[in-house]
């Protein structure tokens, strides 16, 4: 695979839920090193494209290569690119008591998919997680349970888990979901670091306008079908977010925005 | 009451041990019993602790079904326990209902047809507390093989998947975006547990088996941080609990699986002392995590 080449390129893709088509003849391509947003209403799709993109959910039609590799029928990868995709979700089910700690949570996303001792004591996967936590600012959390955790810290402690090896992928499924204005920004300060230190490429589902539109270099407006994409100054020009969410919603404009309904 | 405590002596309990069946019983108790407190830590973690009870009151039916076929009741309920786990994973994944709900139709109808089908074997009639109880002195060499060889089994996938069993556990796309092939090891896990609780069935019987998965499983869950060290407390709590059951068992005479799961309850009530007690997992850490979750979250230091 060349540098120029895409991370991710997705063709034609249709994904089903149940009778209906949720997504249907999605094209669009994920430049290395870039950012991208995934935006649109309730019920638009993305988190059953990205599920598709991620071969968790089986595609109607389309192809989909991730650095360079199809996506099989049944989202089939090799062990080597699987290794490169990060997934950072809404949240976790944490019963009362896990019993699991943040060091052996981040520990856990050192070694290479498949079968492993990954529980097992290991110097190599030791120092990383220990390196993972500190770059996230979760070193104190070491030894705290996940249950244990507020919202904020979680998100860090989950981008711990991404950054404790090399990857090139990182997708975002609304990670920023259920955490107030000022965590929200600080994990979009970490995020923006940390994309720029790993040279990540980013894919990130997210309904907070302004943070799309400061921080991401392109964004795909999703309504089942891709209805434009683009810089964020094209893609989310009034009447394209009118077009997307309706014509009675506007984005807030000041510093931690989301969607509203006006009028 | 003291009668019961003037059996319970160094030369009772000598006499007692010395029994090859005794010594058979024993060792049954142990590997079953840490088996159940092994498989328990993840079934309960992967809330599937009422799926064993339910296989466990289902189980009846397979037992019948071999009395009924005149064929030994063991050999027919692995085999049983094992459709019926896959049957029932087939149920929930078409069927959209409830699992739990799903389960309870399925357990009250096998075991109708159960009691209906024991009926009608006059024989059998008398060993049906047996069943429902357990009666694991009748265990032997072979059922300890087919155990010893299970549990050597479950310990060797459950240490290679455990990373794949606790990602699956907190989120299945995580799991799956890291390559758990989350329907494969779900599918292994349930037979696994249905084999485990097939076997246990002697011990215990089946309308106490699904104490054999969760209770040492809730008790290593109190006293444990770290998942390795929980399966550990687990299946140590399982199996020694059993051990102890069936020697108060044999030395007072009562029932083997209650006795068992008597000693097991006492255990969980030593864990949730042990909890509250410590401050790393009981009391004091749930404060520490109460008093960072009060923090300012927009702090980064907060969270």
């Amino acid at each position: 695979m060349t540098d120029n080449a895409p991370v991710l390129s997705v063709d034609g893709l249709s994904v089903r839920r149940g009778e209906q088509l949720a997504v249907e003849q999605v094209s669009f391509q994920l430049a290395r090193e870039t950012d991208t947003a995934l935006v649109g209403p309730n019920g638009a799709g993305k988190s059953s494209l990205v599920a598709a993109l991620l071969g968790l959910l089986p595609r109607a039609s389309g192809n989909v290569e991730i650095l360079g590799h199809a996506l099989g029928p049944a989202g089939e990868l090799p062990r080597s690119v699987r290794a490169q995709i990060a997934y950072l979700p809404q949240s976790l089910a944490l019963q009362g008591r896990f019993p699991l700690t943040v060091g052996e949570f981040v520990g856990f996303g050192f070694d290479q998919p498949g079968l492993s001792l990954a529980w097992l004591g290991n110097k190599r996967r030791t120092k990383a997680m220990l390196r993972a936590l500190e770059r996230t600012g979760c070193q104190d959390l070491e030894d705290r349970r996940l249950s244990e955790l507020s919202g904020g810290q979680l998100k860090r402690v989950l981008l711990a888990f991404c950054v404790v090896r090399p990857r090139q992928l990182l997708v975002l499924d609304e990670a920023q979901a259920g955490l107030d204005a000022p965590s929200s920004e600080q994990f979009q300060e970490l995020l923006l670091d940390l994309r720029r230190q790993e040279g990540w490429t980013v894919l990130q589902v997210s309904h907070d306008l302004e943070m799309v539109r400061r921080s991401c270099d392109q964004v795909l407006c999703l309504n089942r079908r891709l209805r434009c994409s683009g810089a964020p100054d094209h893609a989310l020009s009034p009447a394209r977010l009118a077009e997307l969410y309706g014509p009675n919603v506007v984005p807030y404009r000041h510093n931690h925005a989301g969607i509203a309904g006006h009028g | 009451m003291p009668g019961l405590l003037a059996m319970v002596d160094a030369a009772g309990l000598l006499e007692i041990v010395g029994q090859p069946f005794m010594q058979r019983a024993l060792l049954g108790g142990l590997l079953t019993g840490a088996l159940g407190g092994l498989l328990g830590s993840f079934a309960v973690l992967r809330q599937l602790s009422f799926f064993s009870d339910a296989l466990g009151h289902s189980a009846l039916l397979g037992i019948s079904l071999g009395i009924l076929l005149g064929v030994n009741p063991t050999l027919v309920l692995i085999p049983f326990a094992v459709v019926f786990a896959l049957l029932v994973n087939q149920l929930v994944a078409r069927s959209g209902l409830p699992a739990d709900a799903l389960l309870n139709i399925v357990y009250s109808t096998s075991l109708a047809f159960a009691v209906v089908a024991l009926s009608l074997v006059e024989a059998y009639r008398g060993g049906i507390q047996q069943l429902l109880f357990g009666d694991i002195l009748g265990i032997s060499w072979s059922d300890l093989t087919v155990i010893a060889v299970l549990l050597l089994g479950a310990l060797l996938y459950l240490a290679l998947s455990l990373r794949a069993q606790v990602l699956l556990t907190l989120n299945s796309d995580l799991a799956g975006a890291f390559g758990v092939g989350a329907n494969r090891h779900r599918l292994i896990f349930i037979v696994l547990l249905a084999v485990v609780v097939a076997v246990s069935i002697k011990a215990v019987g089946v309308l106490l088996i699904s104490a054999f998965v969760v209770i040492p499983a809730c008790g290593g869950r109190l006293v444990s941080r770290h998942f390795p060290l929980y399966a550990l407390a687990s299946a140590t709590l399982g199996g020694g609990c059993a051990l102890l059951g069936l020697l108060g068992s044999g030395l007072t005479n009562l029932p083997s699986g209650p006795c068992v799961v008597i000693v097991q309850f006492l255990g969980f009530l030593a864990a949730l002392l042990v909890s509250q007690l410590s401050p790393r997992s009981g009391v004091l850490a749930s404060a520490t995590a109460v008093a960072s979750r009060s923090k300012p979250s927009g702090a980064r230091e907060a969270g």
